[in-house]
């Protein structure tokens, strides 16, 4: 286990640093957030067919160059920085490890190389109206007729849903409940019988939308029925790639936090200079070196793929949403009024912090997870 | 065709600089490929694309310049030469010179591209002394090239817009920061960067000497530029127009 990123990270971070600086600055971010896409398709393509991103953690033999969590967690990392607009979650963090962890190897040949190319876009569908993300909120229906499995019911909150080329849809087999009878399918996002409703959020640097299947054909990933362990594992590895994105938008805050306080003179000194703004500044300093640490670490476990993720994915998921959200906060309050106007960027960290740790669960979701895994 | 590309490491021009005896101080700041040969490198990579051959990054400076050397290699270079000295230390351009052209003809070379200035010196001549040094053409601000089999074709910048140089090869060319879009590294480009062959070689291996490094330029000072003064305001009374188009006749604007 390293401690510490190699050279060639460091120099990945700077590459993408540099690249999202460029690509991604608050006036394009603004732009996109008024969009119905969601990102820019011209961005999404430098991003897979010039830097590799999409396929960096996929493996060569599916189009992709191989590489870990650790490498796609520092890429994350940048991007939840500069609240990048792009379906990168969805599609290779959600979509693709959900065909690498549930599907045949035919599947994954056919699937990933689409995706690793960014020619294809994936998402998972997976919550429902009800607001829950565990396995009995799985209600959609899958029925096999003759040869062929239909899917009913209806999917919410599925990121970037109203543009995904291909859905991975969670499902649950007649007749049965809790983890048994998951299946996973995949649907065609222009498959007959499925509607898209782009979802009105808080935080329109992430789409989401509402999916209604009624009789929509669909091909089942894996094994129909014993699909939970797989789809268990795919939500450990998103709640990981999600705690590095929300580690790099807490230290974006405070970055700009303590920016502003040594800019900032009030009663003829920089504000930084008192006491209760110097507190708020140590305050969100611990919590965001806390949550790297817990970030790193948790990639670490996922890109070893041990016994150990499905534990720190939990209390990493947990502990660096309560930092995202503390930090964007606290950054609001050492601004002051002008961190309170729309023209202000602290506004849309505090809309993406609500939204990511309401996310796949959020952390006391995420504790008692945490706390059945370690049996207590 | 091979292509040599001239490099620079520098500090990071985002970062606030800091001068000692008229020297940058080249402390612990972040220091990086000087931006301006990105389009070099990328220059370079795209005629070799084309033409077939190999592209080699040559630089001059302190150890840590390698940096530099792997930056270009991450994003696709083939081989790189450092030159690095003690006796090196406050060369100029002439000396700077002296050295890249002893590094480039110690391989056989169709072209030569550097970036019109650096970023940090911003002499803007060891490109053309370069070019004299080992007795080729060169053509300067390339922001179009064309290259065919013992030829080149650039459109060269002006400041009312652009000549048609042609020249043979080899040749040496400088390119402006519009002649492309540089291409970012993969990760995967990172990691073969750390195996390319990159020779480091002294003032000796070069068969130069201390006298061709002396500096022959001093810095005598160094002061920031002037800061601008208030403008001159005019209240509108109805000829303030007028005002207005008497001072830039003054300037000679009109």
């Amino acid at each position: 286990m390293n401690f510490t990123f190699s050279d060639e990270q460091e120099e990945l971070r700077r590459t993408i640093r540099r690249f999202l600086e460029d690509k991604s600055p608050s006036a394009e971010v603004r732009r996109l957030m008024e969009t119905d896409e969601g990102y820019e398709p011209a961005v999404w393509k430098q991003m897979a067919q010039e830097l590799g991103l999409q396929g960096l953690a996929i493996p060569e033999e599916y189009g992709g160059q191989g590489f870990s969590f650790v490498e796609t967690g520092i890429v994350l990392e940048e991007m939840g920085r500069v609240l990048l607009c792009a379906p990168f979650l969805s599609s290779v963090c959600a979509g693709a490890n959900a065909i690498l962890n549930a599907g045949s190897e035919r599947d994954k040949e056919n699937l990933l190389p689409g995706i690793a190319s960014g020619e294809k876009i994936a998402t998972l569908a997976l919550g429902e109206p009800g607001g829950a993300w565990d396995a009995d909120a799985i209600t959609l229906r899958a029925q096999r007729s003759d040869d062929a499995w239909t899917l009913d019911g209806t999917k919410s909150y599925v990121l970037d849903g109203h543009i995904a080329d291909l859905i991975v849809v969670a499902a649950r087999l007649e007749g049965t409940a809790g983890t048994n009878g998951v299946g996973l399918f995949v649907v065609d996002g222009d498959a007959d019988g499925l509607t898209r409703t782009l979802l009105e959020t808080i935080d329109k640097t992430r789409k989401q939308a509402r999916l209604e299947f009624s009789g929509v054909r669909a091909a089942p990933l894996g094994q129909p029925g014993a699909a939970w362990p797989a789809l268990s594992k795919t939500l450990d590895q998103i709640a990981v790639c999600l705690s590095a994105e929300m580690t790099g938008g807490a230290t974006r805050c405070l970055d700009m936090a303590v920016e502003y306080a040594k800019e900032r003179v009030q009663f003829g000194r920089p504000i930084g200079s008192f006491q209760a703004i110097k507190h708020k500044c140590a305050d969100i300093l611990l919590r965001v070196e806390s949550a790297k640490t817990a970030a790193y670490y948790a990639m670490w476990a996922a890109a070893d793929d041990n016994e150990e993720l499905p534990v720190v994915a939990s209390l990493a998921k947990a502990y660096c949403a309560e930092a995202f959200f503390f930090a964007a906060t606290e950054n609001i309050q050492v601004h002051g009024g002008i961190g309170f106007t729309w023209e202000h960027d602290s506004h849309l960290y505090f809309k993406r912090a609500k939204s990511s740790e309401l996310l796949f669960g959020d952390p006391t979701y995420h504790r008692s997870l945490l706390a059945d895994r370690i049996g207590i | 065709m091979n292509v040599v590309v001239l490099v620079k490491q520098i500090p990071d021009p985002a970062n606030p600089y800091e001068l000692v005896d008229g020297r940058l101080k080249r402390g612990v700041a972040q220091k990086v490929m000087d931006p301006g040969d990105e389009y070099g490198v990328e220059a370079a990579l795209r005629l070799v694309d084309q033409f077939g051959g190999e592209v080699n990054v040559i630089s001059m400076g302190p150890a840590a310049a390698m940096e530099a050397i792997r930056r270009a290699l991450s994003m696709g270079a083939h081989k790189g030469v450092l030159v690095t000295d003690d006796a090196l230390g406050g060369a100029d351009a002439l000396a700077t010179a002296r050295v890249l052209a002893a590094a480039i003809k110690r391989s056989e070379f169709d072209l030569v591209i550097a970036g019109v200035e650096s970023t940090d010196g911003s002499t803007g001549v060891v490109p053309q002394m370069v070019a004299e040094l080992l007795g080729v053409p060169q053509s300067t601000f390339a922001k179009e090239i064309e290259a065919k089999d013992s030829s080149l074709t650039i459109k060269r910048q002006t400041a009312a817009g652009y000549d048609m140089v042609e020249c043979p090869l080899p040749a040496v060319i400088t390119v402006t920061a519009g002649v492309n879009e540089p291409r970012y590294p993969t990760f995967k480009g990172i990691m073969q960067a750390k195996s390319k062959p990159v020779d480091t070689v002294s003032l000796g291996d070069l068969g130069l000497g201390g006298d061709d490094a002396k500096p022959t330029q001093s810095v005598d000072a160094v002061n920031p530029a002037p800061e601008r003064g208030a403008g001159e305001k005019f209240e509108d009374d109805g000829t303030g127009a007028a005002k207005v188009a008497d001072l830039l006749k003054q300037l000679k604007v009109i």
